[in-house]
């Protein structure tokens, strides 16, 4: 094998691998896409349900105002962002069903007419379902870009993602995240207790 | 201390070797029969054949017969819709189709997972499991199950089989052969004998080191398949604390379970790993439920 033979191999070899990052790259960035549409998808699936569960409990939530009030503001914001592409009105509208979860769960728990009531216990569990639906929906998107950006950013894939303009996806944007990760002086200091 | 990515890549790369140590095997003894039968290729080759087409029915209806086996009964979304909408949920953030989920009427803990492709994966739980798990941990379970889907590792240990079968096989068709033939063999290179030792001890021993091969990558397999459910979950604690009530529970016995198919459960239903000697471990599809726990944990 002549020097030719092998610098010929070499360029092909190259070629070939820049050819397949290049169809992984533009894969990644449609399924990236695809994953935010279905958030949509499980936030409209969602929001469905509302009206289900505000006729069966309605009956019983005569004395929770405020859990109504919750439940009407959250079926608009779920309403507002399923239309648009904007994952931060998704993800805003997502965190308001997923706080009223927990609270009518206490409500079923405390209250044995509507704990035996199987249409209720059914619809919690489809909303726990739908909860659950929506967590997965952006999980999937996470692991999507991380996916990807490690390509764009590690070593040699990185040549052919600069080559080829592939930038770093933001991947699932959280809005007020900054408070999640940061610790204040307030919270390191010794909590007092007094029963 | 690992956390689950690293977790990951740690069993993706000691996979990998054990498989590539597999090969290498393989292809040594390939070499030393060779040599030492006048590179005479065509006991090989149909050694492979005979046992691919063998193993390859089994493989390609490993659903049908894993499921029949164990008397497993399909299940709704009316009867049991939360094991179902776990299943559902966890198949579509491993991006993997949506398997048929099915239920053993057994009080024992296990579960197991099977089918030649994700596209024809078969998942099945214990009565026990279901009674006795919360429901994170059942996802736990379910993840672990799954992600032996998604990472092929029927088919993996199927190609596995495959060859340990061929080898086998191969050595019994020249021990019957030879001793009909008288050993008539044109070697010219007397001074070879070492090498001729060696290769016949090599070849007295491929069988049982090339089983020991397999069984190890069995163990790596499902230490992979335990860190990509904790992947998958995010969450460890979900099957740590699984795997846990399976090993408390461990003396109810699945009934169903042989030793054909106890590679495919979580749990060994027939050999209780973790009391035996060394000798046991090595000899185990499973590694012992502390050291997996541990894993998971990151410990090791």
């Amino acid at each position: 094998m002549n020097t030719t033979t092998i610098l010929i191999l070499l360029v092909v070899g190259i070629g070939l691998y820049a050819i397949s990052l290049y169809n992984f790259f533009q894969t990644a960035l449609t399924r990236i896409k695809a994953s935010i549409q279905e958030i949509g998808n499980q936030l409209k699936r969602q929001a469905d349900l509302i009206p289900n569960l505000e006729a069966s409990v309605k009956g019983y939530l005569k004395h929770e105002k405020d859990i109504l009030t919750m439940l009407a503001d959250a079926r608009k914001a779920v309403a507002g962002a399923s239309g648009s592409a904007d994952l931060a009105k998704k993800s805003k509208a997502a965190g308001m069903l997923g706080d009223l979860l927990p609270r009518l769960a206490v409500i079923v728990e405390s209250n044995p007419e509507l704990k035996a009531n199987t249409t209720v216990t059914q619809l919690m569990e489809e909303l726990r379902d739908t909860s659950d639906k929506v967590m997965y929906a952006r999980r999937t998107l996470i692991d999507l870009s991380a996916d990807y950006n490690v390509k764009v950013v590690t070593f040699p894939s990185n040549l052919v993602a600069n080559a080829f303009g592939f930038k770093e996806q933001s991947g699932l944007e959280i809005e007020d995240i900054g408070d999640a990760t940061k610790v204040k002086a307030t919270d390191t200091k010794t909590p007092k207790i007094s029963l | 201390m690992l956390n689950v990515y690293e977790q990951i890549d740690q069993n993706k790369r000691r996979s990998f070797w054990v498989i590539t140590l597999f090969i290498a095997f393989v292809t040594t003894f390939g070499y030393f029969f060779t040599y030492l039968y006048n590179y005479d290729y065509s006991f090989l080759i149909f050694a492979l054949l005979i046992s691919g087409v063998g193993s390859f029915v089994s493989y390609y209806n490993s659903d049908k017969i894993a499921l029949s086996l164990a008397h497993a009964k399909p299940v709704t979304h009316k009867t049991h819709p939360q094991y179902l909408n776990a299943v559902e949920n966890l198949a579509s953030v491993a991006r993997i189709p949506k398997p048929k989920a099915y239920l053993i009427d057994s009080p024992a803990l296990n579960a197991f997972a099977t089918g030649r492709d994700p596209a024809h994966g078969a998942i099945a739980v214990t009565q026990g499991l279901l009674d006795t798990l919360t429901r994170t941990e059942l996802e736990g379970v379910i993840a672990h199950e799954l992600s032996h889907i998604k990472n092929f590792d029927t088919r993996l240990m199927t190609i596995v089989a495959i060859l340990v079968g061929s080898i086998a096989m191969v050595l019994d068709w020249s021990w019957r052969i030879s001793w009909h033939r008288g050993g008539e063999r044109d070697n010219d290179n007397k001074g070879n004998a070492i090498v001729m030792l060696i290769g016949v001890i090599f070849i007295i021993l491929a069988p049982i080191i090339a089983q020991l091969i397999q069984l190890a990558i069995s163990r790596r397999r499902e230490f992979y398949a335990d860190a990509s459910a904790a992947h998958l979950t995010r969450q460890p604690s979900g099957l740590i604390g699984a795997l846990k009530k399976i090993m408390a529970n461990e003396n109810i016995k699945l009934e169903t379970a042989n030793t054909a198919t106890a590679h495919l459960y979580i749990d060994d239903p027939v050999t209780v790993e973790s009391h035996g000697s060394w000798l046991t471990r090595l000899f185990s599809t499973h590694p012992p439920i502390a050291d997996r726990i541990k894993a998971l944990e990151g410990a090791i």
